[in-house]
């Protein structure tokens, strides 16, 4: 049922009935209010404009976004990819519309990391080198400062006389000679010696 | 990048040359190790290898001997005498010495009499005195003496003759045993 049209108010304004024909003021207002869609479509929205308008358009964004067709360009949508992953890394987001990928940017650094740090390291090495001693240390020992246990020497002490009837025991002989040597060789390897 | 390439080829060359210098640690070198020097007469790893060598030869000898196999036996206490020891070590001459002794008494047992008396000549020849050296003495008397038993089973009356000199000999051989025997115990008494 026609009522009271408001063409203004077209929010909180009478509805008109559907099979009414627009009016000029009507057609008008969708003219304008495509174009006004349009435009913020196309990233130039007017800085001032009706609430009326705001709303609608607001709505209209709305609707556009959840029916899926407000989908960004390719570099657009890249570039703040790139951003936000520069981001997480600890970069500084790039500006729009100059992003470089962080594949690139790691390409360009790697070369000048590696030279670095085998700058460091070679400049490391010489300084070593430089400063190396020239002498060899010798912590000389007197030799009386070798025990006699630690010494080669004859086995006679340790032997004593040979009995005739033991002249063929050379074997318990050697076990004794062999133990003896073993005791000082451990003590002076102990000591930090051979 | 030839920049980069520079750098590093420059490094790494760097870290070689440290390598080559830490390498040469050799006394004159230029390098910054620290030797500790024994004297020459200090026991020494090539010293107790031989010995353990020496060892483990007369220990395979006696269990030859126990199994009756005097040739492998006395092929074992051979080795000891090719061992190489560390040069002017006396415990080399010493164990040589008691291994030529039971060489000797080995061959002796198998009847070779004068391959023994060539072996104990031979450690005979050493010129330090020592109890093994006696040993040798006491070993050699042992083959004149079978020298003398085995004559005196001849008919010839040469070889009686013969045998009374081995004996001679065998006496001579127990005397300078004894001589060395008794030196040495005195030199070792006066020591303390």
């Amino acid at each position: 049922m026609a009522t009271k049209r408001d063409d203004d108010d077209i929010l909180t304004g009478t509805i008109p009935a559907p099979e009414d024909e627009a009016t000029p003021a009507e057609r008008a207002h969708a003219k304008t209010f495509a174009d006004l869609i349009d435009k913020t479509l196309a990233g130039r929205t007017p800085p001032a404009m009706s609430a009326d308008d705001r709303a609608l358009l607001e709505v209209a964004t709305v609707i556009r976004a959840a029916s899926g067709n407000a989908e960004l360009g390719d570099a657009k949508r890249r570039s703040l990819v790139e951003g936000a992953l520069r981001q997480a890394i600890g970069g500084k987001a790039a500006p729009t519309g100059d992003v470089t990928p962080i594949a690139k940017a790691r390409a360009k650094r790697a070369p000048w990391i590696v030279a670095g740090a085998s700058l460091a390291v070679a400049a490391a090495a010489i300084l070593l080198w430089l400063g190396a001693p020239r002498r060899v240390h010798v912590i000389d020992h007197a030799p009386a400062a070798l025990q006699d246990n630690w010494k080669s020497r004859p086995a006679d002490p340790l032997i004593g006389p040979i009995a005739r009837d033991h002249a063929g025991d050379a074997s318990a002989r050697l076990d004794t000679i062999f133990a003896d040597r073993l005791d000082g060789y451990r003590e002076l390897r102990m000591r930090g010696g051979h | 990048m030839k920049l980069i390439t520079f750098t590093v080829v420059v490094a790494l060359a760097a870290c070689a040359s440290c390598t080559d210098r830490s390498d040469k640690s050799e006394p004159g070198a230029g390098s910054s190790v620290t030797h500790v020097t024994e004297p020459g007469d200090a026991i020494d790893q090539k010293l107790m290898v031989a010995l353990s060598q020496a060892k483990n030869f007369h220990h395979k000898a006696k269990v030859y001997m126990s199994d009756g196999d005097t040739a492998a036996a006395i092929a074992s206490v051979r080795e000891i005498l090719s061992l190489r020891f560390p040069p002017n070590a006396p415990e080399a001459e010493d164990v040589r010495n008691d291994a030529r002794a039971l060489l000797a008494r080995l061959l002796v047992g198998q009847g070779q009499l004068d391959e023994a008396m060539n072996v104990v000549k031979e450690g005979l020849g050493s010129s330090r005195e020592s109890f093994f050296t006696a040993n040798l003495y006491t070993v050699k008397g042992e083959i004149h003496e079978a020298r003398a038993q085995a004559l005196d089973k001849s008919d010839v009356a040469t070889d009686k003759a013969k045998a009374v000199e081995e004996r001679h000999a065998a006496i001579e051989s127990f005397d300078a045993s004894n001589k060395i025997d008794k030196k040495l115990q005195d030199q070792l008494l006066e020591q303390r």
